[in-house]
């Protein structure tokens, strides 16, 4: 009990620049533009994506009311990319309420005035999963399933079967319960009724 | 160059909502005082070396910012976009009000929008509105007396078990906390209700390190009571408090909730088998 510390004792007090600065008393107007200041930390300045905990869940995306965060899919090469830019974003940190790993930070940055546009881009590239038995790329990532495997409780792994399916296709999932259900309880399903061979169907008429 | 004259600025709002024409003004008065710079707020684009835009650029204004444009003198013709909305189009970027004649629409990657779709644009002073010090940023920036500071980052997530290599790479890290992650992101996600975004992820890392000390007594729950109520006498926000006292009676309810969790499953789905 003792060595707990309060909270209020513990927020970063802001240092206003005037009082280190002049003893006495602080000029009327600011000397800013020829010092160095910091904005005070409830200050919303721009916020920052921390790429060591960013997942590519996409949630920042669709709470960013005006499209300062986009994502860019590149099925081809497996590749989603996050993009950030500061000219677009209102500082409404909605982002930093919704993402669930915290890698959206607050940040009092204010010194971002620029005269190249490339300066406000941030860029965060994820890569995707990829589903051995179909051989495409799957709609999340890697770091997705990492995510998921560490907030999901052991139980439903069990009961989901969730270790060899977690990797797959919708396609392929739907497969392999089709399958596992005529296993087990012997639902008599015709086979033109599993996924994998309307597939083939199809494509031969095709 | 005008930058060792004084310069000599017009403003000429965009269709802005306003908010950063206030902030402009705020410049201005003594505390912040742009004067001092040498700069002066000029009621004709005739006689300005800078030309102050705020605003999206509606189709009403366009004209109007054309002709101002064209009326500077043409030597110096330095223009600044002020705001988020002059920057890129802002919010409004998509509005049907607005002349945006980029061909994605304003959804590209450099988020093209607001004046630069007729006027070539020196500074960019983003913001909703900036505050004083961010235009004063801008435009020491432009006079010379401040560097630019903002840099483009690309940074490649690695998938989880592999290494960097490149500089720009970065692996993946899931922070140690003593409570499984479910626990943390309900917690986390209930607790933006009572404290808010801002207070939350520090009040849930004071409450979290009391549970890794309640759970290392033989007794957890009464441990955990005391600690809490430690940390409540101790602590001066209200805010904080309540948030404490909400989370400590939260947490107990998930941890029973999650420990019969594999009981109740079973009852409800005798048969399983990845299905």
């Amino acid at each position: 009990m003792a060595e707990a510390v309060s909270y209020t004792e513990k927020l970063k007090k802001w240092d206003r620049f005037e009082a280190e600065k002049f003893s006495k008393k602080a000029p009327v107007t600011t000397p800013y533009p020829f010092i160095d200041i910091e904005k005070p930390p409830e200050y919303r300045g721009i916020p920052h994506i921390n790429p060591e905990k960013c997942i590519g869940c996409g949630a920042c995306v669709n709470a960013c009311p005006p499209d300062a965060l986009i994502m860019e899919w590149d099925k081809e090469h497996g590749i989603k990319r996050l993009t950030y830019n500061a000219a677009r974003c209102i500082r409404c940190a909605r982002c930093i309420e919704v993402c669930p790993t915290g890698a959206m930070e607050p940040t009092t940055r204010f010194e971002i005035a620029t005269d190249n546009k490339e300066d406000l881009v941030e860029v965060v590239e994820h890569k995707l999963a990829y589903c051995e038995e179909c051989g495409e790329y799957l709609d999340f990532t890697e770091r997705q399933i990492e995510y998921v495997k560490a907030i999901l409780p052991k139980e439903i792994f069990e009961m989901y079967a969730l270790d060899e399916r977690i990797g797959l296709t919708q396609e392929a999932k739907m497969r392999k319960t089709v399958e596992k259900l005529r296993e087990t309880e012997g639902i008599p399903v015709s086979a033109f009724m599993l996924v994998g061979e309307v597939k083939d169907k199809k494509g031969g008429e095709k | 160059m005008a930058r060792l004259k004084s310069v000599w600025v017009y403003h000429v709002d965009a269709g802005s909502c306003n908010g950063c024409d206030i902030e402009v003004l705020d410049v201005l008065t003594p505390y912040y005082d742009l004067e001092r710079l040498g700069i002066k707020v000029v009621p004709n684009p005739r006689h300005a070396d800078v030309l102050f835009i705020t605003g999206p650029l509606t189709r009403q204004t366009r004209i109007a910012i054309r002709k101002a444009y064209e009326a500077m003198p043409p030597k110096p013709r330095i223009v600044v976009a002020v705001g988020t909305c002059a920057s890129s189009g802002g919010i409004f970027y998509n509005s049907y009000a607005l002349y945006n004649t980029s061909p994605q629409r304003g959804r590209d990657r450099l988020r093209s929008g607001g004046p630069e779709m007729i006027v070539p644009i020196d500074m960019y002073i983003p913001g909703c509105p900036p505050s004083p010090e961010e235009i004063l940023y801008g435009v020491a920036q432009l006079l010379g007396i401040k560097e630019k500071k903002m840099k483009g980052e690309y940074w490649v997530a690695l998938p989880p078990e592999e290494k960097p290599k490149a500089e720009n790479e970065v692996e993946f890290r899931i922070p140690d906390r003593p409570i499984p992650l479910r626990y943390w992101l309900t917690l986390r996600e209930e607790l933006r209700r009572v404290v808010g975004y801002y207070d939350r992820d520090a009040v849930l890392d004071d409450f979290i390190a009391l549970v890794g000390k309640a759970f290392e007594d033989e007794n957890p729950r009464e441990k955990l009571h005391d600690l809490v109520t430690g940390y409540f006498l101790k602590e001066k926000d209200s805010r904080i408090k309540v948030a404490m006292r909400f989370l400590e009676n939260e947490f107990w309810r998930l941890y029973d909730e999650y420990t019969s969790l594999g009981e109740s499953m079973r009852r409800k789905y005798p048969v399983t088998a990845g299905v």
